[in-house]
C-alpha cells in the first residue's frame, strides 16, 4: 500500500501554449445596410505555439460574454460571423455567447509560432436601433 | 497466503493507478473588444417621380385615380430605441393651371401597409403618410383620388408633392 502512495506521480510533462490577439480591439463601421449588407472589421492576427503535444489535439475557440449592447438595446452576437485563413487549420463559423466556437483545430506539435487570420463580418440591417454596442470575444486555445 | 496475495493485488492496483501519466490541459486565452457603431440614416423610395389624373365626366368618375396606379413607398429609417421615424408629404400648392386652381385639399389618398395612414394634401401643413416606432423598413402604398367636380375650368394643373423621412 506504502509503495503506491509514494508512487504518486508529478503531473505529466504538460503541453506548453504560446498564444496571443495581435489586436485588442476591432470595430464595426455604421454603413447603409442596402449598399453595405455586410460590414467587415480589420483583420484580427492569431499567434500560436504549441509544443510537448506530440500525441495530441490543439484547438482554438471563440466565445463573446455577450450580444452587442448599447444599453439595454442588443445586437444578436449571431449576427457576428467569421472567415479565417489558412484553412485548415481555422474555419469559418457564427458567434456564440453560450457555446465555445471552434476557431481552428489541428494535432500534434506546433513547433514554431504560426499565424492565422481572422475576418469578422456583422450583417448590417435597418432594424439596428442607433447606439454604439460592445462585446468582448474570449478565445481560448487549449491542448489536448 | 490468500490474504498476503490479495494484499499484493491490491497493492499492484493501487500501484497502477497512481502510475497512470496525469494529463493536464493546457490552455491560454487573450481577449477582443468589439464595438459596432449604427447611425441615424433614412431612406426613402417612391415607385414613381410623377402621376396625371386623365379628364373623365364628373357624373360618372366622380373620383378620379392617377393612370399608373397606386404610388408604392419604401421607407428605411434608423433611429434610437423608443424613437418614431415619420413620413410626411406636403404640396406645394394647389393644383394650379395659370390662374386657376383646384384646391390641393380635393386630392386624398387611400393607404395600405403596416404603419401608412390615409391623408387629404395640404399646402400648408405637412400631412402624415406614415409612423413607426424604433429602427426599421417598411413598404406600403398610396392610392390617390382627384374629387372630380364640373366647377373645374378647363386646363392642365400641377403641383410639386415633397415627402420627407425623418428618422430622429
Amino acid at each position: 500500500m506504502a509503495a503506491g502512495l509514494l508512487a504518486l506521480p508529478a503531473a505529466a510533462a504538460a503541453q506548453t501554449i504560446t498564444f496571443s490577439i495581435t489586436q485588442s480591439s476591432i470595430s464595426f463601421s455604421d454603413a447603409d445596410p442596402d449598399t453595405t449588407p455586410s460590414i467587415t472589421a480589420p483583420t484580427v492576427t492569431v499567434n500560436y505555439q504549441v509544443t510537448g503535444n506530440k500525441n495530441g489535439n490543439w484547438l482554438i475557440t471563440v466565445i463573446s460574454g455577450n450580444d452587442l449592447l448599447s444599453g439595454s438595446t442588443a445586437i444578436p452576437i449571431t449576427n457576428v460571423t467569421w472567415t479565417a485563413t489558412p484553412a485548415p487549420p481555422f474555419q469559418p463559423g457564427t458567434m456564440s455567447k453560450t457555446i465555445q466556437q471552434t476557431v481552428a483545430a489541428g494535432a500534434g506539435n506546433v513547433s514554431t509560432t504560426r499565424t492565422g487570420t481572422v475576418v469578422f463580418s456583422l450583417a448590417n440591417s435597418w432594424s439596428y436601433n442607433v447606439g454604439t454596442y460592445s462585446a468582448t470575444f474570449t478565445f481560448t486555445m487549449t491542448a489536448p | 497466503m490468500r490474504s498476503r496475495l490479495r494484499r499484493a493485488a491490491l497493492i499492484a492496483a493501487t500501484a497502477a493507478v497512481s502510475f497512470a501519466p496525469l494529463l493536464l490541459a493546457a490552455s491560454r486565452t487573450d481577449t477582443l473588444s468589439v464595438s459596432a457603431t449604427i447611425a441615424a440614416r433614412a431612406k426613402l423610395t417612391l415607385s414613381s417621380g410623377s402621376m396625371a389624373f386623365a379628364d373623365a365626366d364628373p357624373d360618372t368618375t366622380p373620383v378620379v385615380s392617377p393612370g399608373g396606379g397606386a404610388l408604392t413607398i419604401m421607407a428605411k429609417g434608423r433611429t434610437t430605441v423608443g424613437s418614431t421615424v415619420t413620413l410626411v408629404v406636403l404640396a406645394s400648392g394647389d393644383l394650379q393651371s395659370g390662374l386657376d386652381a383646384i384646391p390641393i385639399e380635393q386630392l386624398s389618398w387611400a393607404a395600405t401597409g403596416t404603419g401608412f395612414v390615409a391623408g387629404t394634401l395640404s399646402h400648408t401643413a405637412a400631412q402624415t403618410v406614415g409612423t413607426w416606432a424604433n429602427s426599421g423598413a417598411w413598404t406600403g402604398t398610396q392610392s390617390y383620388q382627384l374629387a372630380n367636380s364640373w366647377t373645374y375650368s378647363t386646363g392642365t394643373y400641377t403641383t410639386t408633392l415633397t415627402y420627407t423621412l425623418t428618422a430622429p
